[in-house]
């Protein structure tokens, strides 16, 4: 929730290349549990993996009472969210997905040598600000879906509320 | 009665009178002046209904449930989150009541740019006056003031700004802060609540989660045909058609535009889908240093308007307050990782208040995209964006008179402001381009324009298509320019004249 349609690419344009959907994903998935797998209706494993690591950085490490966003299940919640969203929004973030994890356009645009989910943590952080603050304006528009996705489905669940002091609509 | 999609168990084919499409405030009225009337009234809505012991009271409930795009649709460029309700009863299920009456100078734009005809401040006074005491809209009393609210009151005074409690469609209101996530007292004086209610009382049918396709209108009698959806499945379990002399399209400045364009009707202006407006919206962040609780009590319940049509140009800016519960919180607030992590953390004594612009010279576009769903999109003008500026300005300025120790804006890059001398400065320099601040509406209007012109309007004077008799607009599509006030009661009223008109001028349309 909290995002929308025409993520990255406008109706009858095509921004980004379409190829990016040929170039083959590396096989980062293998270790991902059968449970897991078993529970995705949107997201390949390599996406799952992506999005999840994503929104580790996104939404920030874990801290003094607050969670990961792998403890709140961002990345299974974002799979069943968009497992039920409007075909144009589900064909943007596999695309999106893809351009942003693959190493041969974390190379085209940022001149980086390695897939997102394999950098560190730092990486990680100086690539999304790269993202965030990119004179490209698709670029700032697919990090404003990613991070509307990853904090919508942090902060709509309960157990992220206890660190930031929310008690809930309609507590008192 | 109402059918819900899960109590729907076979295609539908009905004729009516009047076929509705949109519960909302355009179509609510409609429905009860034209049922008591005497017309046999159908009603389709594509969102669900719901009453209010079953709403959840929780954001993700109540984006999945009661919001367009479970409260995802945005511009094509994500620049603007558009926030619309999708119920029975509209977007008045989820809005923060805020009432107020079309300004004058916005009426006499109406009358001497478009020729709109009867809309003249004395003419549409007694439509304002009606909506106000059906839905019993009244300001609040100085002490039911939440501290958002609170802050707006205090700085503005003390800036020598004019500031005052708005009207609010409430009755035996709690403040229980839910008014976005579906009022659960009833206390909200809601479309569905009133307008609706009163309409089935006179016969009307409502089919809910019933999506409306196309109009086909050859000949006097239109049909209006769509689907009925699953409401848990979401997917299409039947088709329904419905035949009927009369079709009023009510399903919002986005979605009625997008059902004329697929139906290839009312557009021989080349009209419909343009003119988008949206009060593009845009917030800033108090920090305190005492708890302020920003999703507690009453979300709106004053405003500042001083800066609203100032130099009698149109245009302008208007303060108000905004509820920032946690996802909306989490997602407004600048940045990400660490630093927005440290951020969250001040979250109770955060003030928020929305900066609201009134156009002038910025616009937008409906249009239908390759899987028949609203593609929208919106170009800021200038003179708007020096609007904007100003309103984040003086937003500010208002928090740090009503103590804030630092205030934040919405702009992707961390933009920190703890003095007016850095307000002016930063926010000068701030950039305002696509995604790099973030901008909301709740007030999409001006799709299929009202006018005397059929070259340069879809509808006349009184809701009307100029290309089909029989087929009206009555919605916020209709609305010439932008507003400068929240639009629920515009809406109301001109919803209440036009329907009045058609039931007195039945036999000339029908």
């Amino acid at each position: 929730m909290l995002f929308g349609s025409g993520m990255l690419v406008p109706t009858g344009q095509a921004w980004i290349p379409t190829s990016a959907g040929l170039i083959p994903q590396s096989a980062f998935a293998r270790e991902l549990s059968d449970e897991v797998r078993r529970q995705l209706k949107f997201f390949s494993p390599d996406e799952y993996l992506i999005l999840q690591s994503a929104a580790e950085r996104i939404v920030g490490p874990a801290s003094a009472g607050a969670p990961s966003a792998a403890e709140i299940d961002v990345a299974l919640r974002a799979d069943a969210f968009l497992a039920g969203a409007d075909p144009e929004i589900q064909e943007q973030f596999h695309l999106l997905l893809t351009v942003f994890n693959h190493p041969v356009f974390t190379f085209l645009f940022d001149f980086r040598f390695s897939a997102f989910v394999n950098m560190n943590d730092d990486e990680k952080d100086s690539y999304i600000e790269d993202w965030m603050t990119s004179p490209i304006a698709f670029r700032r528009t697919a990090f404003v879906g990613l991070k509307r996705l990853c904090m919508s489905m942090y902060y709509t669940d309960a157990r992220s509320w206890p660190a930031i002091g929310y008690d809930g609509v309609f507590a008192q | 009665m109402i059918l819900r999609g899960s109590d729907i168990t076979k295609p539908i084919r009905e004729t009516a009178d009047v076929c509705i499409i949109g519960s909302g405030c355009g179509g609510g009225p409609v429905a009860k002046i034209l049922a008591e009337a005497g017309k046999r009234v159908i009603v389709v809505e594509a969102g669900s209904h719901v009453t209010p012991e079953e709403f959840v009271l929780t954001e993700e409930s109540a984006f999945s449930n009661l919001y367009q795009q479970r409260a995802g649709q945005a511009t094509e460029d994500q620049a603007v989150l558009v926030l619309q309700g999708k119920a029975v009863g509209g977007s008045t299920v989820i809005n923060w009541t805020t009432s107020l009456r079309t300004p004058d100078f916005v009426l006499d734009a109406w009358q001497k740019r478009f020729g709109v005809q009867g809309i003249s401040p004395k003419e549409i006074e007694p439509y304002f006056e009606r909506v106000e005491k059906y839905l019993n809209i009244h300001a609040e009393p100085d002490e039911r003031h939440n501290n958002l609210n609170r802050v707006i009151l205090d700085g503005a005074k003390k800036l020598g700004y004019r500031a005052h409690a708005n009207g609010r469609n409430v009755k035996d209101c709690n403040a229980l802060g839910a008014c976005g996530v579906g009022c659960p007292i009833g206390a909200k004086q809601t479309v569905d609540l009133t307008y609706i209610a009163d309409a089935i009382k006179s016969g009307t049918t409502v089919f809910a989660n019933c999506h409306a396709d196309t109009i086909k209108a050859s000949g006097k009698t239109k049909r209006v045909t769509g689907s009925v959806i699953d409401p848990v499945s979401h997917k299409a379990k039947f088709d329904f058609s419905i035949e009927a002399p009369v079709v009023v399209v009510a399903a919002s400045a986005i979605h009625s535009p997008v059902l004329l364009l697929k139906s290839g009707v009312a557009n021989s202006s080349g009209e419909v889908g343009k003119h988008l407006t949206f009060h593009l919206t845009t917030a800033v962040l108090g920090v305190f240093d005492r708890p302020m609780y920003p999703w507690k009590g009453i979300p709106q319940s004053a405003m500042c308007d001083e800066f609203l049509n100032k130099s009698g140009d149109g245009g302008g800016f208007w303060i108000e307050s905004v509820p920032a519960t946690a996802a909306l919180a989490g997602l407004s607030m600048s940045g990400f990782g660490k630093r927005h992590r440290a951020m969250i953390r001040s979250y109770p004594n955060v003030a928020a208040s929305i900066v609201l612009v009134k156009e002038i010279d910025s616009e937008g576009r409906v249009i239908v995209n390759s899987y028949g769903r609203p593609s929208i999109s919106y170009k800021q003008g200038w003179k708007d964006l020096q609007y904007l500026k100003q309103g984040l300005k003086e937003a500010a300025k208002i928090h740090i008179a009503a103590g804030a120790n630092e205030v934040y804006t919405l702009h992707t890059k961390e933009t920190r402001l703890t003095s007016v001398e850095e307000i002016d400065k930063k926010l000068s320099a701030a950039s305002y381009g696509t995604n790099e601040i973030a901008f909301y509406s709740a007030h999409p209007l001006g799709t299929c324009r009202m006018g005397e012109d059929p070259r340069a309007s879809v509808v006349n004077s009184h809701g009307e298509t100029h290309d089909v008799k029989g087929l009206f607009v009555i919605d916020g599509s209709i609305t010439c320019t932008s507003l400068g006030v929240n639009p629920q009661v515009t809406l109301l009223a001109l919803a209440e004249k036009h329907g009045e008109w058609l039931a007195e001028n039945w036999k000339s349309v029908a």
